[in-house]
């Protein structure tokens, strides 16, 4: 039976927008509450209450003031937490979970069996991949806010807000410190939008969730690795991974939104070219499970 | 039953082979997007002028605000050194490889240069006599000033020299027309002065003043100074080496330009809370001193030697502690974030205690840039000591002390020594 003649004249078709949103309420409460990705948000915002305990209890010994950009000065000002922990999560954690979540979009139910049953009510393809991607797209922000949002509680609880001293040596008041923070939270989550994109791509490949989800994160290591090479910095700014360290720009003390802009037009490429793929792969394919 | 075909849903939905040309469609909008703009800098249009005009317009220009985002890159054929990577942003980096830095200038005596690192900044602020470094990777601000008595001189000086205040002597100075040819024909003395197909630097069109030594014992092939036709500022500097024909072995130029003054927040600087600060007093050189200092003046301080003339002058320094300057000072490079060892068992951290270096209050500081290594790593040995040879300067240090600089190949600096 083809998609075409599924319906067999639906009793009142709701009108587009109402299907919409209820396709995709159901769809969020399937990802969100499926036990797998809460365990994968409380293990991000276990990362900010570890590295804040850590450092609030060795904040008084030799090792105080040590590590990484930005943990030394998690210390002095909690707001830093956000910063750190983001900035530690970023390369490997959070690529991680936007790749189990992307790539089980469509794999997952296609694995499940569940898929073809899904296309037999009378919803275009097209419609149930969009829902499908905004879908992943609030996990991943859910992702960046669970870490951001405890970083914020825990730091504040540990070690209090205070004005930030940017990487420039200015000081700006608390408030604008909140902003500023608030700034690299939504660009870091929009930073991640190319690699949804592409996990969803790989997830209308395959039948196996697994292997869709082990290739996004490939490709996000693959990024890192080619980022590193000097001998192919001719393809680096248009890398997947390339900007997302670019945050550091809300920490300066003029802010150049021409370099945070490069960084999201980039990830708008990405997102237009494999969105598309994913598109024209998902309403052209058998589906057979 | 419930199986599904790749049939399209309705009869006036496109078929699979225009489904799959959308992706196409994209990427090739977005590699359209990616190489328009880099094709559509082509050489600018702009009226001719001589080299003597052009200068004459440089110098009436005199420097304006201006902030922009700068790229230098080095491409010295030195060893490959890390820096940037172990260190963040250190001007260390500016040795090889390219660095971004963003400048403010208010055209006066405030300017703010910021060397920026992934994740790190570091920035040089200058507020008249007083200046400012600020190294976000070791949170370490220094401030140099001058003392009382100094600081009051050069209020003075400054005062002398103001816009308004009546200048001594001020009908003798030059005007930019006669600076500009003094300059070229001291300039003209070894090398020939040509202006060369305007371009365009930062999305301005801007004029191309070539200076190449007549001299063929220098390194240097050509100096290429590109300058904004608009406001008359230089915009790019690349030095190019005979060596090298493909690239400019050094240049730096503003990828982001604008002429306007910077915001006072950006020009501002009090050290952080919580940073370490190290005061350092600077001292002003008596008048006399400064006049010696000017090149050209005719005599040279003790212990240096100069021969050859214009673009390969060899410069011989006598009695340097070579080796007591490359050991010494290696604190001063900073340390590496993130690298101290921790181990689990107590054993094992005494052990590393007994090896990694600490600082006076005991803790890590963590694996120091060696700059005896370093001056291991850039140089190499010959039979008169020492070499550091780059595509724009060769440096020979021999075994009795002497240093000896020149933009001159290797060779002539062996044969010099």
């Amino acid at each position: 039976m083809s998609l075409a003649e599924a319906p067999a004249a639906p009793p009142v078709p709701a009108p587009a927008p109402v299907a919409w949103l209820r396709l995709l309420r159901s769809e969020l409460r399937l990802v969100l509450g499926r036990r797998r990705n809460q365990v994968l948000l409380a293990g991000l915002a276990l990362v900010p209450v570890l590295l804040g305990t850590v450092l609030a209890l060795t904040r008084d010994s030799a090792l105080s003031g040590q590590g990484p950009s930005f943990v030394g000065q998690v210390t002095g000002n909690g707001l830093f937490l956000v910063v750190a922990a983001l900035f530690l999560c970023l390369p490997f954690l959070l690529p991680l979970c936007i790749g189990i979540a992307s790539g089980d979009a469509v794999a997952g139910e296609a694995g499940a069996g569940t898929l073809r049953y899904l296309l037999v009510v009378p919803v275009p393809r097209t419609r149930l991949l969009t829902v499908k991607a905004v879908a992943a797209l609030v996990f991943a922000a859910c992702a960046v806010l669970a870490v951001a949002v405890t970083g914020l509680v825990v730091g504040a609880l540990y070690f209090g807000l205070h004005d930030v001293t940017l990487l420039s040596g200015s000081t700006v008041p608390v408030g604008e410190g909140v902003l500023r923070v608030a700034g690299i939270v939504a660009y870091v989550a929009l930073s991640l939008t190319g690699l949804v994109a592409v996990g969803l791509f790989f997830s209308t490949l395959t039948e196996v969730p697994v292997g869709a989800m082990a290739a996004t994160v490939v490709v996000a290591i693959v990024s890192t690795v080619l980022d590193s090479l000097p001998q192919v910095s001719a393809i680096h700014p248009g890398l997947l991974t390339h900007h997302w360290f670019d945050f550091a720009e809300f920490l300066r003390v003029q802010v150049d939104y021409g370099v945070l802009g490069q960084g999201l037009a980039v990830q708008a490429a990405w997102v237009a070219l494999f969105g598309s793929l994913a598109w024209a792969r998902f309403t052209t394919a058998d589906i057979t499970s | 039953m419930a199986e599904t075909t790749p049939r399209p849903p309705s009869p006036r939905a496109p078929s699979p082979r225009a489904r799959w040309a959308v992706p196409g469609v994209v990427a090739v909008a977005v590699a359209a997007a990616v190489g328009v703009p880099a094709l559509a800098s082509a050489d600018a249009d702009l009226p001719d002028v001589t080299a003597e005009q052009l200068l004459t317009r440089v110098a009436e220009a005199g420097p304006a605000p201006v902030q922009g985002t700068v790229v230098y890159t080095a491409r010295l054929g030195l060893p490959e050194l890390p820096v940037s990577e172990m260190t963040g942003a250190d001007p260390l980096a500016l040795l090889g490889g390219s660095s971004t830095l963003r400048v403010w200038s208010d055209g006066a005596d405030r300017s703010r240069v910021s060397l920026l690192g992934a994740t790190s900044e570091y920035s040089v602020v200058r507020d008249g006599a007083e200046a400012w470094t600020y190294s976000s990777t070791d949170d370490e601000a220094v401030h140099y000033a001058l003392d009382a008595a100094d600081q009051a001189r050069y209020d003075a000086l400054a005062e002398r020299v103001r816009p308004g205040a009546e200048v001594p002597g001020g009908a003798d100075l030059p005007t930019p027309e006669q600076a500009a040819a003094q300059l070229l024909a001291h300039a003209e003395e070894d090398a020939d002065v040509t202006v060369d197909r305007p371009t365009t630097v930062a999305g301005r069109d801007a004029y191309q003043l070539v200076v190449s030594p007549t001299d063929d014992a220098t390194l240097v092939s050509r100096v290429v100074v590109a300058v904004d036709a608009e406001t008359s500022a230089p915009l790019r500097v690349q030095v190019w080496a005979t060596q090298d024909g493909e690239a400019p072995s050094l240049e730096v130029g503003f990828t982001d330009v604008a002429f306007t003054a910077p915001d006072d927040t950006v020009l501002a600087f009090s050290a952080p809370a919580g940073a370490t600060t190290e005061e350092v007093v600077v001292p002003l050189p008596d008048a006399p001193d400064a006049a010696a200092a000017l090149p050209g003046a005719g005599t040279v301080p003790e212990g240096v030697a100069v021969s050859g003339s214009g673009w390969s002058t060899v410069v011989t320094l006598s009695d340097v502690d070579v080796a007591g300057l490359v050991g010494g000072d290696a604190a001063s490079l900073g340390t590496v974030p993130g690298a101290e060892r921790l181990l689990g068992s107590e054993e094992a951290q005494d052990l590393i205690q007994e090896f990694v270096p600490q600082d006076d209050e005991g803790r890590p500081t963590g694996p120091q840039l060696d700059t005896g290594a370093l001056y291991d790593q850039l140089t190499t040995a010959v039979p008169e000591g020492r070499l550091l040879s780059s595509t724009l300067l060769s440096v020979l240090v021999t075994e009795d002390g002497r240093v000896l600089v020149g933009s001159v190949p290797a060779d002539a600096l062996r044969a010099a020594a």
